[in-house]
């Protein structure tokens, strides 16, 4: 490689790099606090919460429609009829709840999130609004093993990753070995799978789970704990005094009625409503939404990836050399930082910039993302058509364009048909990553299916038989194609 | 006519990195003149050929063509300079992603701008013309090498071109199809086409050629009429290289 190129490259590194701490910059400014006075003026208020936590926030399917409900999702109500504004309800995984309302996707985060010092440290808590306590899942066989939290020393513990329970697990259960993962539905599956012999949990979720499998038995935590840590609180983005304090006068009404009983009770209802029908059928509206942002986002990222790919490999022949080292960096830079980082990145980092929708910044991730393998892909076929054709064109007074057009991209495409296959299959299966940030494709509904049914291995069998399906469709439709392009030629 | 400088070569010289392929050469061909360049290989004709319509890029000298130096002009005008100049290839090279009269009408309609119906009209001309009309709408792959050179030569002849270039035509195919090509190039040669070819047919430089050049070590060693030069060869090498053939023939 030439040096001026190499010198271009570390330029357009070193951009990237610029616009991304620019980007956490901003997303740090402090600004006057107008939050209270942004939600009415919007007249919107917005949460994010991971519903996946009976019962403080789950889905039900009622009537063939999909809700998100929990004393959670009522308490939010009450705060929203209290400000006279209206509710509205995002939802993504935990762990990028608090991310969600530091970087202005949501006016607030709830969902069981315990106050900790830890965390008062990047974002503002309202007054707790519900203290449920710690306690332990265990499976029914093992109610002679482990009778009490003391029982537990050494055992393998499970907890949802980000949460209190997983501290504490580390810092108070002796020699134990914690396994963390993202949903307390897979939790649950690995406890009734024995991969884990206990999980902590919300005493009211395990209640809620109990409730509605007799395999499962809870026992208390028997932890001396703060009330930071046993509580539930809302959070909101640092500096928002004023929406705090609005919010913290529903809460007193909420402590003072004891509303949180009515609250709970009424979820314990829906949870009943749920377990009423939990055939796969049932949910077959669920996978189908999957299905159709599945493959809608597939289609988009397909389409953009190949065009960015192919304008990217044209970059790399191209005889500017600041256009050869921007295609290298855009390559280089997207080939080595993983998907779901770029999903996070353009959702929550360039979203301080811009607001841009999940399902939008999913399909531009995915698209960016691809392109940068289609493109090297396109290079290798460009590469692969014979000096003499590119001689001959040259030879006809061909210009640079329509030598590509009509000459070199017709035969290249033909030479990696099977390499490009092989691309939009795995971006099928890859953008099942647009799920962490709360986009309802097909794995971010099974994963609903699976919190709503309390059943833990069929909705996974049920999704992977509809990827198969659908790649294997794609398969078909690329060897149709294969097989025309070979008979002209 | 045939007093027309078409192309004039002049102190040409090309290097790959520090091997000299091309050292000096000059050379002058008129409209209407076959030139037929010989030589053993490894004596530099085809990059000479190929330095004609810069498909190499002289090391130095200058390569006029009707008064312009290629050597000195841009891209833009050097693609407009080049579709004058037919080229026809050892390995055909004709496009496989296109039907043969696809392949002669790219260039006119995308280069010259004619519509479709006059691109079509001259190519089907031209595929009488090298004997192939019935194979219009089929797909290279499935013509022999023979009927695949003959396609090509009738793709250069579409762009109406003031010179072509043949850069050993014949070498890639099997000895019983050498024949259509060269009676192709020799009724070329006869309309009064300005050919320069790079070829080991004797017999057909030594009947179609108006001079001969005789190139070896990347040097032109002797140019004259075939007559001369295969009768009576006056440089050394030249003479060891007719020798050789002849006793081969």
């Amino acid at each position: 490689m030439k040096k001026s190129v190499k010198t271009i490259i570390q330029i357009g590194l070193l951009l990237l790099a610029l616009v991304t701490f620019t980007a956490w910059q901003t997303s740090n400014a402090s600004e006057a606090d107008n939050a209270l006075q942004r939600v009415k003026q919007r007249g919107e208020l917005i949460m994010v919460t991971s519903p996946d936590y009976p019962p403080y926030e789950f889905q039900v399917n009622k009537n063939g429609k999909s809700r998100i409900v929990g004393m959670d999702i009522d308490v939010a109500k009450k705060v929203a009829k209290d400000l006279h504004v209206k509710l509205v309800i995002k939802s993504m995984n935990f762990d990028s709840l608090l991310v969600a309302i530091q970087t202005g996707k949501a006016d607030m985060a709830i969902g069981g999130i315990n106050p900790t010092a830890a965390r008062r440290q990047s974002v503002d808590f309202s007054k707790i609004y519900y203290s449920g306590g710690q306690s332990f899942l265990i499976n029914s066989s093992d109610v002679n093993k482990y009778k009490s939290v003391k029982n537990l020393k050494g055992a393998t513990i499970g907890a949802q990753t980000g949460t209190l329970q997983y501290g504490l697990a580390k810092k108070k259960i002796p020699n134990s070995t914690v396994k963390g993962m993202d949903k307390s539905t897979d939790l649950v599956l690995a406890l009734k799978t024995h991969k884990i012999d206990a999980l902590g949990i919300e005493k009211p979720s395990a209640e809620a789970y109990v409730k509605n499998d007799p395999s499962l038995k809870m026992i208390s935590s028997g932890y001396h704990l703060d009330k930071n840590e046993v509580g539930a609180a809302i959070a909101f983005k640092k500096g928002s005094g004023s929406l705090v304090n609005a919010v913290n006068k529903s809460i007193d009404q909420i402590q003072k009625q004891h509303l949180t009983d009515q609250y709970l009770a009424s979820a314990g209802k829906y949870m009943k409503v749920n377990t009423v029908n939990t055939s796969m059928w049932h949910y077959w509206t669920y996978f189908a939404k999957g299905v159709e942002y599945t493959i809608l986002i597939s289609v988009v990222a397909t389409f953009f990836g190949v065009l960015i790919g192919v304008v990217l490999a044209l970059m790399r022949f191209s005889k500017q050399k600041w256009l050869r080292g921007l295609a290298i960096s855009y390559t280089e830079f997207i080939r080595g930082t993983p998907l779901m980082v770029q999903v996070m990145f353009v959702y929550f980092g360039i979203g301080v910039v811009i607001n841009i929708p999940a399902l939008i910044s999913g399909m531009i991730a995915v698209s960016l993302n691809s392109g940068a393998y289609v493109a090297e892909i396109i290079r290798g076929g460009i590469n692969s058509v014979a000096k003499g054709q590119t001689e001959a064109a040259e030879s006809l007074g061909l210009s640079k364009g329509d030598m590509m057009r009509f000459v070199v991209l017709p035969q290249a495409f033909k030479n990696i048909w099977p390499a490009l296959g092989n691309e939009f299959i795995s971006l099928i299966k890859e953008s099942s990553i647009v799920s962490i940030i709360g986009v309802t494709d097909l794995i971010y509904q099974l994963n609903i299916v699976r919190a709503d049914t309390y059943r833990g291995v069929i909705p996974i069998f049920v999704a992977m038989v509809l990827y198969f399906i659908m790649t294997f469709a794609l398969t078909r439709l690329l060897n149709h194609y294969e097989g025309k392009m070979k008979h002209a030629g | 006519m045939q007093d027309k400088t078409i192309l004039e070569v002049n102190h040409l010289s090309k290097k790959f990195g520090n091997t000299d392929v091309l050292k000096d050469i000059d050379g002058t061909v008129k409209s209407g003149e076959v030139i037929c360049v010989i030589g053993p290989s490894g004596a530099g004709k085809s990059t000479f050929l190929r330095c004609l319509n810069l498909l190499e890029k002289p090391t130095s000298g200058e390569v006029n063509f009707e008064g312009t130096d290629l050597t000195s002009v841009d891209d833009k005008h050097l693609v407009n300079l080049r579709e004058r100049m037919g080229m026809v290839f050892q390995s055909f090279n004709l496009f496989p992603n296109m039907t043969v009269i696809q392949n002669l009408k790219l260039a006119p309609m995308r280069v010259k701008h004619v519509s479709d119906e006059e691109a079509e009209k001259t190519g089907m001309h031209l595929l009488g013309l090298v004997g192939l009309q019935e194979k219009a709408h089929v797909y290279p792959s499935s013509l022999s090498g023979g009927q695949q050179q003959r396609v090509a030569i009738a793709r250069a002849l579409a762009m109406n071109p003031e010179v072509m270039l043949f850069d050993e035509p014949t070498s890639a195919l099997d000895p019983e199809m050498v024949g259509e090509v060269l009676e192709v190039m020799q009724k070329l040669a006869n309309e009064g086409m300005t050919m320069v070819v790079v070829t080991h047919e004797m017999g057909f430089a030594k009947e179609v050629a108006d001079e001969v050049w005789f190139m070896a070590d990347g040097y032109i060693l002797e140019k004259g009429k075939p007559e001369d030069l295969f009768d009576h060869p006056q440089n050394d090498r030249a003479k060891d290289f007719i020798g050789k053939i002849i006793q081969n023939v």
